[in-house]
């Protein structure tokens, strides 16, 4: 190669370096308009806000269409046509001292229904979620005492494990599991917690203060009460660990007892893959059936005759039986996460039980003591938070920023195994700003009539919602 | 000496002190990485409070404020992140923890802690508070692609090395990135990240370099989404302070703890 060869051939080197660094400087006008100014005024201004507070307002209309020709006929009252919610939701941190905590959560609520006669009480209610004290005595050692909602579980649609979901659903506006977590009550108890490098370690105990009281329906619920018959009619004591024991494998293992039954849980997780995390949440102890359960507690509570036999088979033997959440979930490059369960009651119905529960109720009419029976069992599972069918299936769908940015679609698939009768609800959100959204939600049971979900008397349900955040 | 020859000379001079220089840059690109990695985060447990301000088709849209809390972790050399919005008033108080395999949500609503996945953790803001305290030299292999002079985010010129960055385990968000560092101070300027597809998913400028725990840092980025160019978001660090951060904060029952004040 010439001297002259080698000069032209740095200089095109040179010159295509510079040409590399031009095309890398068109990315700038990419930058907004708005960003193009350093934001240095504004490094050392932290915000105002208090990560430790939520609070907002929300409006939310219900419209809802019964179901006509049930196979088991509904005992009276009929379910709202429509009902409109105003309510002030708060959840609020303040720190008194150095390793105090206070903690309080709640939601009081202005309703009207066609149901409702105003006005008069049932037209203001308030939900004491939460109200206690926390103390850090030691680094990592936690005591807190108060109305406490404690959680357990790592499944979505239906969690085994959590024990203290039981009779604390309040006038949920979504069949949303996720909803169903948010408007619950807590339980009064004493909770210790340590947390240490290589786990977790919590104990609770939860007194009995209250004697047990019938299921509640939306036009008995007492205005200002705790409901501590609801959350504290039985002394309950948990256990529960979490262990490291390999990077991001920490399995947890509960114990947990109820008057005189026993119960053992675990949760697992595993990141399977960039996409997927898979989960197993298991629960199980001696019990009865479902229905041996609700049976006694509706004659317990006065709701069922005493001394009366069930119209279906009576088995009050226990054994030992399981509850089961299996499942996985994938997101997609696409913001679209995917949750997908199979869910396992062995108290529930099985099919013997469900042609029973038809078989029983087919020719009653509505205010018949066998349809008040019938229909208390499967109130009594929802109150308790249990599923009721054996065996189901649980499709979720979550996609952020769906189309343009701040809208959320969400909708999930709860299906019954045994008839393959579904609930359905889509939902969307859109957050018109950093304080206001928009929502609506649609939801449907759909099946035959003699199914799990056709068999209800709610056929479908649409709300719209706006709330305002502060 | 003719004049060709004094010229094929200094080519050859050049063409050397080039090639050495290469090699000398080809031995230090993973050094050159590891000064940057100090350069935009201290070694030393800290907070900050980063302030995200979204940008859509050019307009100013939303403001989310997050409280990041980092830590390296010594086995991993990687960065240990627990994140909490602050801001917006919905989200207050949800928090991430982004610690290695280790990835969980919580929300104080639900009262839930949910286990999401690697690509579950790009969804949110959170994503940017983790992508911008990474430390790169531990996921990805660096190469020197050559020296060039780009304009930095303020378009001045800036010499910088150009750095090619390949994802050497799987905790790499991004397959590849695209790295542009200012010579002699080791300043951030610019980055490109790549799907596993080759697409470009996001441009960062980083600027604002100023005095925080004790160095001269970026405190603020601007990233650009290169699928949807009309979408940008500055994010600014700010309230910088080294906090002690026990290792038992970075699993999944500490969340609910989480306390920003």
């Amino acid at each position: 190669m010439t001297a002259r060869a080698c000069a032209i051939a740095l200089v095109i080197l040179v010159a295509g370096a510079g040409a590399a660094g031009a095309d890398e400087n068109k990315d700038l006008d990419l930058i907004p308009e708005g960003a193009r100014q350093s934001a240095a005024s504004s490094t050392e201004a932290p915000t105002t806000n208090d990560a430790g507070q939520r609070i907002y307002v929300e409006n939310a209309v219900t419209l809802a269409s019964r179901r006509n020709g049930l196979l088991v006929p509904f005992p009276p009252p009929p379910t709202f046509h429509w009902q409109d919610r105003l309510f002030l939701d708060v959840r609020k941190q303040w720190s008194p001292a150095d390793r105090v905590k206070l903690t309080y959560s709640g939601r009081l609520n202005v309703r009207a229904e066609d149901d409702l006669s105003s006005p008069s009480h049932e037209n203001v209610i308030h939900d004491l979620r939460e109200a206690y004290a926390g103390w850090e005595p030691l680094d990592g050692t936690y005591i807190d005492v108060g109305r406490i909602n404690l959680k357990s579980g790592v499944a979505l649609g239906y969690n085994p494990t959590d024990f203290f979901k039981t009779r604390a659903v309040v006038e949920p506006l979504s069949a949303d599991p996720t909803a169903l977590r948010e408007d619950r009550l807590g339980t009064v108890m004493v909770q210790g917690q340590h947390i240490g490098q290589g786990g977790a370690l919590t104990a609770a105990f939860a007194p009995r203060v209250s004697s047990a009281s019938s299921i509640y329906t939306n036009t008995n619920l007492p205005s200002f009460d705790p409901m501590f018959d609801r959350t504290n009619a039985q002394n309950r004591f948990l256990l529960k660990s979490s262990v490291d024991i390999a990077e991001g494998f920490s399995p947890e293992l509960l114990l947990y007892r109820e008057g005189s039954q026993t119960r053992l849980g675990a949760n697992l997780t595993s990141s399977v893959s960039q996409s997927v995390v898979a989960y197993l949440e298991w629960a199980g102890g001696r019990r009865a059936s479902l229905i041996d359960d609700a049976l006694r507690f509706g004659r317990n509570t006065g709701t069922l005759p005493s001394d009366a036999p069930s119209v279906l088979p009576e088995d009050s033997h226990r054994s030992f039986q399981s509850e089961l959440s299996v499942g996985a979930s994938y997101t997609t490059a696409t913001k679209i996460t995917f949750n997908f369960e199979y869910h396992f009651n062995q108290a529930g119905f099985s099919r013997a039980d469900w042609n029973n529960w038809f078989g029983a109720g087919r020719d009653s009419g509505a205010s018949s003591p066998v349809a008040r029976e019938l229909w208390f069992i499967r109130s009594y599972a929802l109150d308790q938070q249990q599923q009721l069918s054996r065996h189901g299936l649980f499709l979720r769908a979550d996609w952020t920023d769906a189309f343009v940015p701040r809208l959320q679609l969400t909708g999930f698939v709860n299906t019954d195994l045994y008839d393959g009768s579904s609930l359905v609800q889509l939902g969307a959100d859109y957050h018109l700003s950093n304080t206001w959204t928009v929502g609506a939600t649609v939801v449907g049971n759909f099946g035959g009539r003699h199914s799990d979900f056709g068999s209800l008397p709610q056929a479908a349900s649409f709300l719209v919602k706006i709330a305002r955040y502060f | 000496m003719s004049r060709s020859t004094i010229l094929a000379s200094r080519v050859v001079a050049l063409g050397l002190a080039a090639t050495f220089a290469g090699i000398a840059y080809a031995q230090t690109a993973q050094e050159i990485v590891e000064q940057t990695d100090k350069v935009r985060n201290p070694t030393q447990p800290f907070r900050s409070t980063l302030t995200l301000t979204e940008y859509v088709g050019g307009k100013e849209r939303d403001h989310d404020t997050l409280v990041v809390f980092s830590k390296t972790d010594s086995a991993t050399r990687q960065f240990r992140n627990l994140i909490q919005y602050v801001e917006p008033a919905r989200d207050a108080g949800k928090s991430v923890l982004l610690d290695g395999r280790s990835l969980w949500f919580f929300d104080p609503a639900s009262k839930a802690s949910v286990r999401i996945s690697p690509q579950q953790r790009l969804i949110g803001q959170a994503a940017i508070g983790d992508v911008l305290t990474v430390n790169l030299a531990v996921d990805y292999t660096a190469s020197l692609i050559g020296t060039e002079k780009i304009e930095d985010a303020s378009r001045q010129q800036k010499e910088c090395w150009h750095l090619d960055l390949k994802a050497a385990n799987d905790q790499a968000v991004y397959n590849r990135v695209e790295y542009w560092v200012e010579r002699e101070s080791f300043h951030p300027i610019k980055g490109k990240f790549y799907s596993d597809s080759g697409r470009v998913l996001k441009i960062i400028y980083y600027r604002n370099f100023a005095e925080r725990l004790g160095g001269i840092r970026p405190t603020e980025a601007i990233i650009i989404d290169a699928v949807d160019t009309s979408l940008a978001t500055s994010a600014t660090f700010g309230d910088y302070r080294f906090q002690d951060i026990p290792d038992a904060w970075f699993q999944r029952d500490y969340l609910p703890r989480l306390q920003t004040k």
